[in-house]
């Protein structure tokens, strides 16, 4: 239940008095004609209405390429100093979606998994997550078919809720989301027993619970090759992915010293397990695609009780050839309803 | 402070052995003594070895449990990594994750006949075991030792080849494809599953470990199957390409098993039910 609202046109005092906190503001704003989350310099340039920024909010927690190590030659030793945050700066990302905030605990699993990657769940501790219930999804969107909705709560620490008066309600779920609402108070005003949210609608375009017991049945079905023919191999997808998470180890060095990087990579690129013999286990486009596909709505159900797709469809939209991995997927559910 | 799972042990490169032509065996120390004196691992296990400026490989650990204070890896120069390992010289430095994955069931194979098989390369995992059983050898039963190569001169670990000829209590078997053999060879010449075959070890009360390329590990199952060998007494390892070793960087996966955290070693049965891709 929503006790506070926050008028639109106080915006940038909410920006403002977040920043004089100490709070680092990060949140869609525009860069060489996209939207991605960035700080927020000026408040006029954070803008709320951006429905599906280029990438996610993944790389406030887990860089597209960060070092893990920094080393030093020395006459034949080697130095070697670990790049671990220590202390992230307190952040809050504000105006990321309902989908974006959900990959959060989906990725959680993954990083605690026995190996508890810190240089993630340091950034988690140091971060508020501020989503934006959607008003106006497109035809992109499926987060539904996937367990969220247009003004879901995962992972969220706060919700905001568009009125049709010109507000927005603000909702707090955690400690960290109720820090904002006292932080921000002075902005706020409280909620009427009535409001009047703008939530849009997204169609569920497919039964999640008949895909999986498909795909594990189906690894050597002809579909895949139907589906991945086109496919180019480039990785996009992987890249603006929010619960994507593949990474590579690689080091950069000159004479005097250099650096171990951990950073993004895609099981859609070839070389992604080619063996130094050269022999590759999933050298072609369709085993490749299917990894992807498998990957998000079975195995990691298997290991972690979550399907790692949240529905935001930015790798349909980054495609440059038009895979879409909701078809694919709604197409998967479909021969199961045939087959059965 | 918490743990940084990204951070390598510095190790001292305390000497090399060359095994074969681009085949190089490091014997490694731990620079810290402490860390050194509480690492500990199983037969089985890998870790991420890494020249500072090249980058991190997967390897098994190629030494024993039971020989402390050092590990050893042996590896096949193919890449950048491995062409920057072997050019490391005593007293250089390396950096080392690990002991990462399962290891092989050493205490089930306690009472029993162990047949350790290694080909080419694939003799490194084999090899831990071979010393761990050998080094415990009052808690095994019989213990076989089948070694295959290419090639006389591709055969790895040749001096330890004579040493476990020479106990009496090992019963080594040393074979290389027709065609690799010289003129004073004195091992077998033949292909490992038909030598299996040749050797016939009883499938009563054995444990069986093999490793080696994909191909020779597919038809030695066939041959171990003739034998009456069932999938569960024989043991291997997957070698997918690896960068984390930890659960996380998406590779290794065959279906939904990951080989650096389910394996790599599997038994026969167990990949007789993964999705063929591997």
């Amino acid at each position: 239940m929503a006790e506070f609202k926050l008028n639109e046109a106080k915006l940038d005092e909410l920006v403002n008095a977040l920043k004089s906190e100490g709070y680092r503001v990060v949140a869609p704003v525009e860069e060489e004609g996209v939207f991605v989350f960035k700080e927020v310099v000026d408040p006029g340039e954070m803008r709320l209405d951006v429905l599906r920024t280029a990438r996610s909010i993944k790389e406030w927690f887990f860089p597209r390429v960060e070092p893990t190590l920094r080393y030093k030659f020395d006459r034949g030793s080697v130095t070697c100093k670990g790049e671990m945050p220590q202390s992230p700066p307190k952040t809050v990302i504000i105006g990321c979606r309902p989908c974006d905030s959900a990959s959060l605990p989906i990725l959680d699993k993954l990083f605690d998994w026995d190996f508890r990657d810190e240089y993630w769940f340091k950034r988690r501790e140091a971060t508020t997550v501020v989503a934006v219930a959607c008003d106006a999804p497109d035809s992109y969107c499926f987060c539904t078919s996937v367990g969220g909705s247009p003004d879901g709560t995962a992972g969220s620490d706060l919700l905001m809720r568009k009125t049709v008066g010109g507000c927005y309600l603000f909702e707090s779920f955690t400690k960290k989301g109720w820090s904002i609402i006292e932080t921000a108070k002075g902005t706020l005003e409280p909620a009427g027993q009535n409001e009047k949210v703008l939530v849009g609608e997204v169609p569920k375009r497919f039964d999640l619970n008949s895909v999986k017991p498909w795909l594990d049945n189906n690894f050597d079905h002809d579909y895949w090759k139907e589906i991945s023919y086109k496919c180019l191999s480039c990785g996009a997808c992987a890249f603006v992915c929010p619960t994507c998470h593949c990474f590579d180890i690689q080091d950069e060095a000159d004479l005097q010293g250099g650096v171990r990087l951990k950073g993004w990579d895609s099981c859609c690129l070839p070389i992604f397990t080619r063996h130094g013999s050269g022999y590759n286990p999933r050298d072609t486009r369709d085993a490749r695609y299917r990894q992807r596909v498998m990957h998000k709505f079975t195995y990691y159900v298997d290991k972690f009780g979550l399907t790692a797709c949240v529905g935001c469809g930015r790798c349909c939209v980054s495609c440059p050839i038009d895979m879409n991995i909701c078809t694919v997927v709604a197409g998967a559910a479909e021969l199961a309803e045939t087959s059965t | 402070m918490s743990a940084d799972i990204y951070q390598p042990y510095l190790m001292r490169v305390e000497e090399t052995t060359d095994e074969a032509p681009g085949i190089r065996t490091l014997k490694l120390v731990f620079q810290d003594t402490v860390a050194g004196q509480n690492f500990s691992f199983r037969a089985g296990q890998f870790g991420l070895y890494s020249v500072f400026g090249e980058g991190e490989c997967t390897f098994c650990i190629a030494s024993s449990p039971t020989r402390k204070g050092y590990i050893e890896c042996s590896f096949q120069q193919v890449g950048r990594v491995t062409r920057a390992l072997r050019s490391l010289e005593v007293g250089d430095t390396v950096g080392f994750r690990g002991p990462y994955g399962n290891w092989f069931p050493l205490d089930e194979m306690k009472g029993k006949n162990v047949i350790l098989i290694g080909m080419g390369i694939g003799l490194a995992p084999v090899r831990s075991v071979i010393w761990n059983c050998l080094d415990l050898r009052d808690d095994f039963r019989d213990v076989t030792v089948i070694v295959g190569s290419r090639s006389v001169d591709l055969l790895v670990y040749k001096r330890e080849l004579r040493q476990w000829e020479e106990m009496p209590d090992v019963n080594l078997v040393k074979t290389v494809d027709p065609g690799g053999e010289t003129p004073d060879w004195d091992g077998k010449v033949g292909f490992v599953p038909t030598v299996v075959e040749e050797v016939a070890p009883s499938p009563d009360n054995a444990i069986v470990v093999i490793c080696g390329p994909p191909i020779g590990i597919k038809f030695t199952l066939l041959s171990l199957e003739k034998l009456g060998f069932s999938p569960d007494q024989v043991y291997t390892t997957l070698e997918n390409k690896m960068k984390c070793g930890l659960g996380k960087c998406g590779r290794c996966n065959v279906g939904n098993t990951y080989v650096c955290k389910d394996g790599p070693v599997f038994t026969a049965a167990q990949l007789k039910s993964l999705p063929q891709e591997f």
